[in-house]
């Protein structure tokens, strides 16, 4: 087992939309273990790219492959229970209480026992330290808890790989650490994470990898230290030089 | 006879008090009816109507919902752009004149009703799933779950708790314009109204006691309405369960999907 055969495989990812090429050729690898930051400008297509890693929207060309086999012929619930993700704007089920968010797709889709998708979902509700909270609705929660329970619905999926756009941009600035906080330990604990993030220190500190997105391609992909030290490309260090003044890309 | 309005009231409910209270249930069972019926039907149209299509569909699955779709929106077209008065005696004397088909007047009033509501339903329930965030539908795929999984599960329970005002406001309305159905001889409230009135030539007295029911029913309904909103509202308090976690711990994942005993 010297080349381990990565999980997700993308390879020549195209989406259009009408005459707007917003992804032009990406492709990368996901191993089991990584931590990606995808950074970049707003626009640049790094939600486009989740979502059609995800397939909430069809690629237009390209082919992404999930432990080698095309995702494509695979079954859709199948694959997105193994590819998990976070949104933005946490989207959580407003009818259901936090333990009925963390528990429906484990019955629904995978077809596990009211017992067993309980327990699951305590067991990830507790390690956002959300079980507290497992009657609440999401009406009641802040920001930030409304973050935590989503990625425990996420995680009780046990996916191979979590996906996140942007968890913390719609969180006020107090909630934001609670969440980082969550992933970091995620992180630490051997998930893996695609993340789109404009927390720079998060994407230095905690993964493994920084993807650099710029108009529809990757532009630079590297080691954090590297990227964040010495940029190789103009555009790269131009964006971070922004950012990191600013603080937000926005 | 009676020479004051008010004698003229209390004969008429003396003589005509059983039939009033009859005419009373017919309008109520005709509203009720029409209105879970229409609502059902609203349901089914408005789920069809919003089924997704992909690029990638089979073409006799896109054609058949277009068909469908085409279908739907002439029926609701059809039934909201003419009176319902008008539908009564167009399906009524069309079933008799040409299907050879002598319906019963109640079950008649609840087969239009029941379709004219439904149009009008199925335009509310429509606006009750567009109004359900996209993002919660998106959330629903991203966990794997089939269109029908996130619709029954996640968007029909909250489009329907939406539009529960304007279902109740249905009901009001219907319980009021079951009344035109009197064109096809059905006993509610209307009709009974206009037999008690002619016997002794009494209109306004006789709709007088009419209008009174008719104002006891919606106003009733409406209050009874708005105390099931309001419980549906509710539930805005939960406990908050003892906590066993830390959540500063470093968080294992479990390839094989065990749940630890922590
Ligand atoms: N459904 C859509 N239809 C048409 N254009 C779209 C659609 N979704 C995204 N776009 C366009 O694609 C481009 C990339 O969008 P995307 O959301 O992927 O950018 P982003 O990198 O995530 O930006 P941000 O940092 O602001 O979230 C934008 O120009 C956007 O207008
Ligand atoms: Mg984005």
């Amino acid at each position: 087992m010297t080349e381990q055969q990565p999980i997700l495989e993308i390879s020549h990812l195209k989406k259009d939309f009408g005459a707007h090429q917003v992804l032009r050729d990406i492709s990368f690898a996901v191993h089991s273990g990584d931590v990606i930051s995808v950074i970049g400008s707003s626009g640049s297509g790094k939600s486009t790219l989740l979502r059609c890693i995800n397939y909430l929207e069809e690629p237009t060309a390209g082919q992404i492959l999930y432990r080698g086999r095309n995702a494509e012929t695979l079954n859709r619930a199948e694959y997105h229970s193994k590819v998990g993700m976070v949104f933005q704007s946490f989207n959580l089920f407003a009818n259901m209480t936090v333990l009925a968010n963390c528990t429906a797709g484990q019955k629904l889709v995978l077809r596990r026992g009211a017992k067993e998708a309980e327990d699951k979902a305590l067991y990830f509700l507790g390690k956002v330290g959300m079980d507290a909270y497992r009657n609440a609705r999401p009406a009641q929660l802040s920001g930030g808890q409304k973050q935590r329970v989503a990625i425990a619905r996420a995680l009780a999926m046990d996916p191979d790989v979590l996906l996140f756009d942007e968890p913390t941009s719609a969180l006020d600035p107090e909630m934001v650490g609670e969440v980082l906080g969550v992933m970091r330990s995620l992180a630490e604990g051997g998930l893996t994470m695609l993340v789109v993030t404009h927390e720079m220190g998060f994407a230095r500190d905690v993964s493994s990898r920084v993807i650099f997105m710029d108009q529809g391609v990757i532009a630079e992909d590297g080691d954090p230290r590297d990227i964040f030290t010495a940029p190789k490309q103009p555009r790269t260090r131009e964006f971070l030089s922004r950012v990191l003044q600013g603080g937000k890309t926005e | 006879m009676p020479t004051t309005f008010w004698g003229w009231v209390s004969l008429l409910i003396e003589k005509y008090g059983p039939l009033f209270l009859n005419g009373t249930l017919y309008t109520m069972l005709i509203a009720i009816s029409g209105t879970v019926i229409g609502f059902v039907i609203g349901l089914l149209v408005a789920i069809v109507r919003t089924i997704p299509v992909s690029p990638k569909d089979p073409v006799a699955k896109k054609a058949g919902l277009k068909l469908a779709s085409f279908l739907l929106n002439v029926y609701i077209e059809v039934f909201r752009g003419t009176p319902m008065i008008v539908q009564a005696m167009v399906i009524y004397y069309g079933a008799m004149m040409y299907l050879g088909l002598r319906m019963p007047a109640l079950g008649a009033a609840i087969f239009i009703i029941s379709i004219n509501t439904g149009a009008y339903m199925a335009e509310i329930v429509r606006g009750g799933i567009i109004s359900v965030d996209k993002g919660q539908k998106e959330a629903a795929h991203a966990i794997g779950m089939t269109h029908w999984q996130s619709m029954l599960h996640v968007v029909l329970p909250q489009a329907v708790r939406n539009i529960m005002p304007s279902i109740g406001n249905e009901f009001v309305v219907n319980i009021k314009d079951s009344s035109v159905l009197n064109v096809i001889s059905v006993s509610e409230l209307f009709f009974i109204g206009k037999s008690a009135a002619g016997t002794y030539a009494r209109y306004f007295e006789s709709f007088f006691i009419i209008a009174a029911i008719y104002f006891v029913l919606t106003f009733t309904v409406t209050r009874i309405l708005r105390l099931i909103e309001r419980k549906m509202d509710g539930g805005r308090n939960y406990t908050i369960c003892g906590s066993q976690s830390d959540s500063e711990a470093t968080i294992t994942i479990h390839p094989e999907g065990e749940v630890p005993n922590d």
